[in-house]
């Protein structure tokens, strides 16, 4: 299973952000200037192909942080 | 049983028209929204898009590709038994837009018209419906006139990075001993919000107050007559139920994965289409894709990526085809057509 660092970078490319952006663990998912219904769209495939679960845009509004993000597809 | 096979029915053509006018994703929008835009268009793989003029509807554009295919087949217009409409983009909501084009095409009154309802999906299930009425013996040949003009369900081309226009021909005809053709068709309308125009039907009949527009997020001004899209539900449903389906189909059919030429997708968006590729294991060169210039034209984007991908390969010599549409309704399908010696003029532009 991917650590928390190795699940960020993967997030990272899945969301495609415009400008590099620092994340942590923290971060909430909100307060990111991409996250939008494209990254949406990235991190439900990124939860398929890496982690195979598949995850709906129900799942995503209930997750707070990206380390939420990471106990729901991990 | 969604699993059926047509024996007798020959693939004899198929032509494609996309109007003229380009629309590009980036270079067309205001300056403040491209750098978002090119975020956008790195994803979703569509660069350019074709989009009809006002006066132009998906009827003309199968029109064109009607003509240009009965003529280059050398059918004489008296021949055709059947002519069956796919669209979500009638000319009027009464009466069909088969009866028209009958009309405009100079078919006799003894053909049978009438259309069908079906977007993203359709291209297989017209080919099972056309396909069936021909393998039961009760006619010879038979157009099916397939497309959207999906650009004008946003009313303004740029609002939306996805949709493009394109109308579409294809020709079946009756032929002891063709090869068996070989369909599995899903339909799910439990998912049938996930993309709707939630105006202007029976179930919400169009009053003044849908026509006023909010501004949106993304600066572009939205009603209530605009076509809503669930992303995240879409590429759910497109990316679970897809590949299944073209397994079940290859089983059904006892055709190995190794066997089909080419594997022609709905083109969705670029996310949808790579995660289906990867999930069945197939190489880029098996699954053409035409969403970087003609981007999603609904039912009519197999076509457009026959006609404009494979139109050589097909031209050349024998070739197995595996068919897939999925998207609006929730519905999804697939079809395993042997194609020689077909028709296929080049891509026409009007």
């Amino acid at each position: 299973m991917d650590n928390i660092d190795t699940f960020i970078e993967k997030f990272i490319t899945a969301v495609d952000f415009q400008e590099a952006v620092e994340i942590t663990p923290d971060t909430v998912l909100k307060d990111l200037p991409e996250w939008d219904s494209l990254a949406a769209l990235g991190v439900i495939v990124l939860s398929d192909m890496e982690y195979g679960k598949t995850i709906t845009g129900e799942h995503l509004k209930q997750v707070t942080t990206v380390n939420d993000l990471y106990q729901l597809l991990t | 049983m969604a699993t059926s096979t047509l024996k007798n029915v020959r693939f004899a053509g198929m032509a494609t028209c996309v109007p003229k006018h380009v629309v590009h994703n980036v270079n067309d929008v205001p300056p403040h929204l491209r750098s978002e835009r090119e975020r956008l268009v790195r994803n979703i793989g569509i660069e350019t898009r074709r989009v009809c003029p006002d006066w132009q509807c998906f009827s003309d554009l199968a029109y064109d590709a009607a003509d240009k295919l009965l003529n280059d087949l050398q059918w004489s217009r008296d021949e055709v038994d059947a002519l069956i409409v796919v669209t979500q983009s009638p000319d009027y909501l009464v009466p069909a837009t088969a009866i028209i084009l009958q009309d405009r095409l100079g078919l006799a009154h003894s053909t049978i018209a009438f259309d069908v309802n079906l977007g993203c999906s359709a291209y297989p299930f017209a080919l099972q419906i056309l396909g069936s009425m021909i393998a039961s013996g009760a006619i010879k040949k038979g157009l099916i006139l397939l497309g959207d003009r999906s650009s004008y369900k946003h009313k303004d081309p740029l609002k939306d990075p996805l949709f493009s226009d394109a109308g579409t021909a294809t020709a079946l005809e009756y032929q002891e001993g063709a090869p068996p053709m070989y369909f599995d068709l899903n339909s799910d309308g439990s998912g049938c919000k996930a993309i709707i125009v939630p105006v202007g039907g029976h179930r919400n009949p169009f009053q003044l107050e849908h026509g006023i527009a909010r501004k949106g997020d993304d600066g572009f001004w939205r009603s209530d007559l605009d076509l809503i899209l669930d992303g995240p539900a879409v590429i759910s449903f497109s990316t679970q139920r897809v590949p299944p389906m073209v397994e079940k189909l290859l089983g059904y059919a006892d055709i190995p994965k190794e066997d089909i030429d080419y594997f022609i997708f709905h083109q969705a968006n670029r996310m949808i289409n790579e995660t289906i590729r990867k999930k069945l294991g197939l190489p880029e060169e098996k699954t053409p894709s035409t969403l970087r210039e003609f981007g999603n034209t609904s039912g009519a984007s197999l076509p457009v990526t026959v006609s404009v991908r494979l139109r050589d390969a097909l031209v050349a010599g024998k070739k197995r085809l595996l068919f897939c549409g999925f998207g609006v309704g929730l519905s999804w399908g697939g079809a395993i057509v042997d194609v020689e010696d077909a028709i296929f003029p080049e891509l026409i532009i009007s």
